[in-house]
């Protein structure tokens, strides 16, 4: 739907989308992730952000942002904190920050995280609240907490048991579009590990959150070889409309310094 | 109380309580089902050998019947590093779907949910699945981005989903590799159904089995799934610190059955590991038997295949006496 947006011939097809993505929403404001499945996910970060890019700010995204922001990463808890304290934990996760579980009741991961972090500053200006600016910077500190020694990102969670874990290219990529608004320095390492993997990966997806990631940084990323190769799935083939130079990469763009 | 102060007090309570815990004998096992379990030690010493011919030898010597059948082959596709051994490798799947052809089933897929990556075909590409297997493409569903319908009693969830192409297949064939793991102690045919759990409705990592607990987790989806059949790729496994920054370990054999308790106690004995103190089968062991004595083995013996596997301190207890 985002990939589609303002494109000519789409607006009728986007409206039953969208009717049909709101009505998946629950009583607690959490989305669905389709008609067959119960209970509110990540997805429901996607639905905010496309309701921010279609400008509804009604009382139904309100309780998808109030849900938002009453989740927080199981890992957060103060067990789990006492316990990275006093050094017990066998993986090196920084549990201070409080970032966005895939599912509610679950730990938090870059992904999950990165989404709500984009739909939370897409609406920062309609739904204004300290509570949703905190959880903001707790977002953004989690994700740079949980950067690999490679200098990208995984799922989110950089060694075990004293172990280094790599990165990977998709997930940099995701983790650089929810840090947008940092500092250019902070993030000058990151951006460059990104144009790396950019240059390096075969994964098409990797490829196309990597070029949105730049994009939405100002960069100017050239095309690769391969890089028109008919896309295998609606995913993927909306992820490269996306990044393209004329795609709708703008509307993960998330404003200024948070 | 300082944290400086803490620290030394906690670590004499927490060895203490680990002492007791160790002389301590683990409480027996359960008896398991009625009757012994046939599993087959097969040698294989490289992946150029005709695994087909291998592979059908081991089918016959536990009575393995697919006919008709719609079989569903579970590698472990986990992540690829080019300088060790992760996954299934490419040539024990394609001879698996040659071998589901012989015998005479109806259907034969290949599906998989990788636990951390998202591009699952790019995986299946730098694993060589998609220029060994032939026609993958076409045989292949991403587990993670399935449909999916719900299923009750679950690991005690009112509702548990899982793809479809998993809840339609009569046979689910675990195609696992033989490694170390660092939460589990090590990963074998029922670790392998992580993988048919959604990424999608759960994520990357399914970081719900993880809250449920991994060992009850592999306990749970075996006992959800006794549709099954399990070939382990021991041809070349991983020790040390698997399941993916582990060395190569050449063991030279497939291991296959019916009753996944079974083979992964055999795995497991193998490795130099003892299954009676891997949580995960103790916790399924009334699914299946990891008492050798009942378990038949068939083709080779353990004691003419047995290699140990390195093990991370952490897991140095498992070490088979």
């Amino acid at each position: 739907m985002l990939a589609l947006h303002g494109t000519a011939g789409s607006q009728a097809g986007l409206h039953r989308a969208w009717k049909l993505v709101r009505s998946w929403q629950t009583p607690d404001g959490s989305s669905r992730p389709s008609g067959q499945v119960e209970g509110g996910t990540w997805i429901t970060a996607h639905t905010v952000t496309l309701a921010s890019v279609r400008g509804v700010y009604d009382d139904q995204v309100r309780r998808s942002v109030d849900w938002m922001l009453s989740v927080v990463g199981a890992e957060h808890n103060m067990l789990m904190r006492t316990a990275a304290f006093f050094h017990l934990l066998k993986t090196t996760l920084d549990v201070s920050h409080a970032g966005w579980p895939w599912r509610e009741g679950n730990a938090a991961w870059i992904e999950p995280t990165v989404h709500t972090l984009v739909a939370l500053k897409k609406v920062r200006a309609e739904y204004r609240s300290s509570e949703l600016e905190s959880r903001v910077r707790e977002g953004e500190a989690m994700v740079l907490s949980r950067r690999c020694t490679d200098g990208g990102w995984n799922c989110g969670n950089p060694g075990v048991l004293n172990f280094d874990l790599p990165s990977y290219p998709e997930t940099t990529g995701l983790a650089l579009v929810g840090l947008q608004g940092r500092s250019a320095a902070e993030l000058a390492g990151p951006l460059a590990v990104a144009r790396r993997f950019r240059q390096e990966t075969k994964s098409s997806l990797a490829k196309a959150w990597l070029t949105i990631a730049l994009r939405c940084h100002g960069d100017h990323p050239a095309e690769l070889p391969g890089e028109n190769k008919v896309p295998t799935d609606v995913m993927l083939a909306a992820l490269e409309a996306l990044g393209h130079p004329d795609g709708n990469y703008r509307l993960f763009g998330t404003g200024g310094v948070a | 109380m300082t944290r400086r102060q803490f620290i030394p007090l906690a670590g004499i309570a927490a060895t203490a309580s680990y002492a007791s815990i160790k002389l301590q004998k683990p409480p027996k096992l359960p008896d398991g089902p009625a009757g012994n379990s046939a599993v087959a030690i097969v040698r294989a010493r490289s992946y150029s050998e005709d695994l087909v011919s291998r592979m059908l030898q081991g089918a016959r010597e536990c009575g393995l019947d697919a006919r008709g059948k719609r079989v569903l082959l579970k590698p472990n596709l986990v992540e690829f590093e080019s300088s060790t051994v992760i996954n299934t490798d490419a040539t024990i799947i394609a001879a698996a779907v040659e071998l589901f052809h012989r015998l005479g089933a109806a259907e034969v897929r290949i599906g998989e949910g990788p636990g951390h990556r998202r591009d699952t075909l790019d995986l299946a590409d730098d694993a060589r699945y998609r220029y060994t297997i032939p026609q993958f493409d076409s045989i292949f569903t991403d587990l993670n981005r399935d449909d999916v319908s719900p299923v009750t009693g679950f690991a005690n969830e009112r509702k548990f989903y899982f793809p479809n192409t998993v809840l339609g297949a009569d046979l689910i064939v675990s195609l696992a590799k033989m490694k170390t793991h660092h939460w589990a102690g090590a990963t074998l045919s029922m670790k392998n159904l992580f993988g048919l759990v959604p990424g999608a409705i759960y994520g990357w990592p399914k970081n719900k089995l993880h809250y449920i607990g991994i060992p009850q987790s592999v306990a749970a989806l075996s006992r959800h799934f006794r549709n099954t059949f399990a070939i382990v790729d021991g041809v070349v496994g991983m020790e040390g610190n698997g399941p993916i920054q582990g060395t190569p370990k050449p063991a030279g054999v497939l291991v296959m059955g019916r009753d996944l308790v079974a083979v992964d106690s055999t795995c497991c004995r193998i490795m130099g590991i003892d299954p009676e103190k891997v949580e995960y089968l103790r916790l399924a062991a009334d699914l299946g038997h990891v008492h050798p004595g009942r378990i038949e083995q068939r083709g080779e013996s353990i004691a003419s295949v047995q290699t140990n596997f390195a093990l991370i301190e952490e897991f140095s207890g498992l070490r088979l006496a």
